[in-house]
């Protein structure tokens, strides 16, 4: 028996072949970044939905929406030449100066006004004008609207962990060692496709093994394409070398970028020239794009080499069947009318790159295919999400039953930290993401800064939910969280019900679905939580003697299970 | 779009059941034996021309690009319905499926125009 122990924990990578050397690179480098893959992973699943999430979040936003619900839809505007007339002369007044003037004559929804510039200090300036009278209006937040950040909290987390350019690297370089560990993982799947539909549930490590391969196998062309899109959205900057080979030292992003957002942008000549009425300028290019125009950006304003580009609106309805979500544009110098640029909605107007570029980011995005491509992502995400949260807790399963011995005296202490790690990372982390929905509704409405406020209980809640793990005994730690978890997610409508006064049924009468599913999902989350709870709570530990015995017997086929294994 | 989304899942998961059906182990759980070799044949061919035909209500409710990326995500999803189902239900696998590819297969020519 200790001949075959002994074998096992001291067989290197390279004695064991090429599936050896993958299962424990796939083991090491899933196990250490799985934790952060997991909240990134489960945040970017919820950001699929970071709509309708803030929409719950914004219940007086919801409740007004809802009284208008049955509104006759308002009526097309008639007056837009009137309207870029008076953004064009509270640009004049106020920022003449500014090099680019972009006006958005009827801003969605409701029609508005509203006029863009950069400021002097390298911001993005806005103020929103009265389409009738031009006046800036000032806009008093009301004391009964919440401040929040809604949905978006999600999709913040998930790309940069609410730290900025840091973060995204973070994020990027954990992406690369998920490829990493989806390669290693394919390749240590012997019977990947034999396999393909196994699932043996109630059979403690084979069920776990069998969950993190199905889940992974059946969607691996979804992950793999989720990781892959997901660093090509930000290889400009992973990938800074070609930039600065094209653009030089000296700014190279913010050149590249400028060339990549405004491919022929003219130089200013010096010789002055009025500004033309830009109405019929929109009407050509509503000819010419086939969408109503969206944004009219002016450059170089009052200049001879001046040039305006309209872009269009893209409808929900092309959205359903194009994969890029570039909308429409064409350009004119206004010294002569010609038109000097077109591109047609889904187009690029940079080219192949550019529209492969375009298309990778909506593909992680979901910016197509409407709702029920966003659900097909959502099963697609939590089916990821559960790739990782298995991976990470198959290790410990597997160490419960036998010690690998890999940290020499300090395994025991290692083994601790792992199990924290777990319980933190993934009963924590879906505390953490549902206390946030409860922070939205707990936390006094007219606090102020109250959306810094919300994101901090998500991660004062998470950090608590850590503490906690680390306080209790593996096994109560995770029935202990699964349970609040279970409690929080279930009370969801009821807490919305007290808050606000707003219910399921009330939802569902006036059609507000985007509500309604954010409290329905919650309680199924609830039950699943519910049911982990009790499973964990069921489990009976297995005598250690049993396992050995039965390695003893057998120490073939538990070898088998080793390299089969993955860990 | 309930008709595309009803369709594409249906031939998605009654293909992905046919091929479950064409492995020993699946064949097994359903039927308490191995399958005949031309069983076997029979059911691998079903089940790649009902995958294959998934791709049409994709592509005719959306467009040829956008529908062939759902057509990927709807055969994924009939894979991890045959998984479950096999797990808790096999029996109920096999009369699930026929009804499911017969139910969508009719809801092809709704896609004819």
């Amino acid at each position: 028996m200790n001949a075959v122990k002994v074998d096992k924990v001291v067989k290197t990578p390279q004695q064991g072949g090429l599936r050896q050397a993958m299962a424990w690179l796939h083991t090491w480098s899933g196990l250490w970044i799985s934790w952060l893959l997991f909240a990134i992973f489960l945040t970017g699943t919820l950001a699929v939905f970071d709509d309708p999430i803030g929409h719950w979040m914004t219940p007086e936003h919801a409740l007004e929406e809802a009284a208008h619900a049955n509104d006759p839809p308002l009526p097309k505007v008639t007056d837009r030449a009137h309207r870029l007339e008076l953004a064009l002369d509270f640009m004049a007044k106020e920022h003449p100066q500014a090099d680019m003037w972009e006006i958005w004559p009827v801003q969605r929804p409701g029609h508005g006004l509203s006029a863009y510039w950069f400021q002097p200090s390298g911001g993005y300036g806005s103020a929103d004008l009265d389409p009738l009278t031009g006046a800036v209006i000032e806009h008093a937040r009301e004391v009964t609207e919440r401040e929040t950040i809604g949905g978006h909290h999600f999709v913040d987390f998930h790309y940069e962990l609410h730290t900025g350019r840091i973060g995204v690297w973070i994020v990027g370089i954990t992406t690369m060692i998920m490829l990493v560990a989806l390669v290693s993982g394919v390749i240590t799947h012997k019977r990947i496709f034999k396999d393909f539909f196994t699932f043996r549930p109630a059979k403690g490590q084979r069920s776990w093994l069998d969950a993190h391969n199905a889940v992974a196998v059946l969607t691996l062309p979804f992950q793999f394409m989720i990781a892959y899109t997901g660093l090509a959205f930000f290889s400009d900057d992973y990938v800074p070398a070609p930039v600065v080979a094209q653009y030089g030292m000296e700014n190279p992003k913010r050149a590249f970028l400028a060339d990549w957002n405004d491919a022929g942008k003219p130089a200013r000549s010096g010789q002055p020239l009025a500004i033309p009425a830009l109405e019929s300028f929109a009407q050509r290019a509503e000819q010419a794009i086939g969408q109503e125009i969206r944004a009219v950006v002016l450059d170089n304003p009052n200049d001879a080499s001046m040039r305006v580009c309209m872009y269009g609106w893209n409808e929900d309805t092309e959205l359903l069947t194009r994969l890029s979500a570039n909308s429409g544009r064409a350009c004119y110098a206004l010294a002569t009318g010609e038109q000097v640029a077109l591109r047609l909605p889904g187009e690029s107007d940079t080219g192949g790159a550019g529209l492969t570029r375009s298309v990778m980011s909506n593909l992680h995005m979901v910016g197509f295919g409407g709702t029920p491509m966003r659900w097909l992502y959502f099963f697609c995400g939590l089916a990821g999400t559960a790739m990782m949260g298995t991976g990470a807790i198959m290790f410990m399963v597997k160490r419960r039953q036998k010690s690998g011995g890999e940290f020499g005296a300090y395994t025991q202490r290692v083994y601790r930290v792992i199990a924290c790690l777990n319980v933190a990372a993934i009963a924590g982390l879906s505390i953490a993401c549902v206390g946030f929905l409860w922070a939205n509704r707990l936390i006094p409405v007219g606090l102020e800064h109250r959306a810094g406020w919300e994101v901090r209980a998500f991660f004062g809640v998470w950090f608590l939910m850590l503490v906690h793990a680390c306080l209790r005994a593996e096994k109560r730690a995770w029935i202990e969280q699964l349970g609040l978890l279970a409690a929080l997610c279930l009370l969801l409508p009821a807490l919305n019900l007290l808050s606000t006064g707003d219910n399921l049924v009330a939802q569902v009468a006036r059609g507000d679905w985007e509500s309604a599913g954010v409290e329905l999902c919650s309680m199924a989350f609830g039950l699943l939580a519910a049911w982990g709870a009790w499973k964990v709570h069921k489990r009976k530990e297995k005598p250690l003697k049993k396992t050995a015995a039965r390695e003893n017997a057998a120490p073939a086929a538990s070898l088998q299970v080793n390299t089969e294994g993955q860990s | 779009m309930i008709n595309t989304i009803l369709c594409a899942l249906g031939l998605s998961y009654a293909g992905m059941a046919s091929l479950s059906l064409a492995m020993d182990r699946h064949h097994g759980q359903v039927w308490g034996r191995d399958a005949a070799p031309n069983v076997r044949r029979a059911l691998q061919l079903a089940g790649a021309i009902l995958l294959a035909l998934a791709i049409w209500p994709c592509v005719a409710g959306w467009s040829a690009t956008v529908g062939v990326v759902a057509w990927l995500g709807f055969i994924g999803a009939g894979a991890l319905l045959v998984a479950l189902l096999l797990s808790y239900a096999p029996r109920l696998l096999l009369r699930s499926s026929l009804l499911a590819a017969v139910a969508a297969l009719a809801g092809l020519v709704t896609f004819l125009r």
